[in-house]
C-alpha cells in the first residue's frame, strides 16, 4: 500500500498537493492505476461560509507537531491495512484556511468501492476524534 | 538510638501544553500542574484529575481527554515523569 501523508501551511491547492506528490523521498500515489484499484475516492474538507449560525470568514487550524504527523500516518496506515487500500493520500492544513478553501484531502484507492466508501468514512470519523489538530474561527466582519 | 524514616513527597511542576478551546479556556499555551511524588512516578490519569482540580478553567476539558506524554497518547495508568513534555489532548477538531 503506497501511504503519502502531510501537514501543509495554508489552504490546500493543486499546486501544493502537487508539491507534495512529487516531494523528494515521498511514496507516490500515481494518477494512473496500475490495475490492482478498480475505485479511486478523493474526499476534499472545504471551510463552510456558516458556522454555528455565523459567518466565518476562515478557520485556523493548530496542530500539536511532530504528533499530528504521526497520528496521521498511524491512522493511514491502520484504516488501510484494515480496508484492503492500495494507496492512501492525507492532506490537511495548519494555519489560516479561507472560506471555500480546502483544508483537508482525503484520496484513497482500493480494489472496490466498497472498501474505499468504507475506509474513507473511517479515517474521517478516527480524524475527529484522535488526531491533535484543533481549529478556531476567525468570525467574517 | 531509635530512628524513623519518613517518605517526604516532593511537589513536582509539571507543564502541561494547552491547545484550541482549551488553551483559550485557560488563556495561556501551557499550565502548571504541581504533583506530590512517591519515587518520582504518578500516573497520567493522576495528571489530568490534577489538571482539572488546580485549573477550574479546563474542568470541562479534562472530561473524557486523554494526555500525550512526549508526543503519544498515554494509558491512564501510564508512568509520568519529571521532564516529560505532557499535552492535554482535547476537544480536537481536524477534517
Amino acid at each position: 500500500m503506497n501511504t503519502l501523508v502531510a501537514l501543509v501551511t495554508g489552504p490546500i491547492t493543486p499546486e501544493t498537493e502537487a508539491r507534495v506528490r512529487t516531494g523528494v523521498g515521498s511514496p507516490q500515489t500515481s494518477a494512473k492505476g496500475d490495475g490492482d484499484a478498480g475505485a479511486r475516492l478523493r474526499f476534499e474538507g472545504v471551510v463552510r461560509r456558516i458556522e454555528e449560525g455565523r459567518a466565518l470568514f476562515a478557520l485556523d487550524y493548530q496542530t500539536y507537531d511532530p504528533m499530528a504527523q504521526r497520528e496521521l500516518e498511524s491512522l493511514a496506515r491502520g484504516v488501510g491495512g484494515r480496508h484492503g487500500l492500495t494507496s492512501i493520500l492525507a492532506l490537511h492544513s495548519r494555519g489560516r484556511v479561507g472560506v471555500g478553501e480546502t483544508s483537508f484531502v482525503l484520496e484513497v484507492t482500493a480494489p472496490r468501492r466498497a472498501e474505499a466508501f468504507a475506509a474513507t468514512a473511517e479515517f474521517i470519523e478516527r480524524l475527529k476524534q484522535d488526531v491533535p489538530i484543533w481549529k478556531r474561527p476567525v468570525w467574517a466582519p | 538510638m531509635r530512628t524513623s524514616i519518613q517518605t517526604i513527597h516532593l511537589p513536582v511542576t509539571l507543564d502541561v501544553l494547552l491547545f484550541g478551546a482549551a488553551a483559550a479556556a485557560a488563556g495561556a499555551d501551557r499550565v502548571p500542574v504541581v504533583m506530590g511524588m512517591k519515587q518520582e512516578v504518578v500516573t497520567a490519569q493522576e495528571v489530568l484529575a490534577s489538571l482539572g482540580s488546580q485549573h477550574p478553567s479546563l474542568r470541562t476539558a479534562t472530561t473524557g481527554a486523554r494526555l500525550a506524554v512526549n508526543q503519544a497518547f498515554a494509558k491512564p495508568d501510564a508512568p509520568v515523569r519529571a521532564g516529560d513534555e505532557l499535552a492535554l489532548i482535547a476537544l480536537v477538531g481536524g477534517g
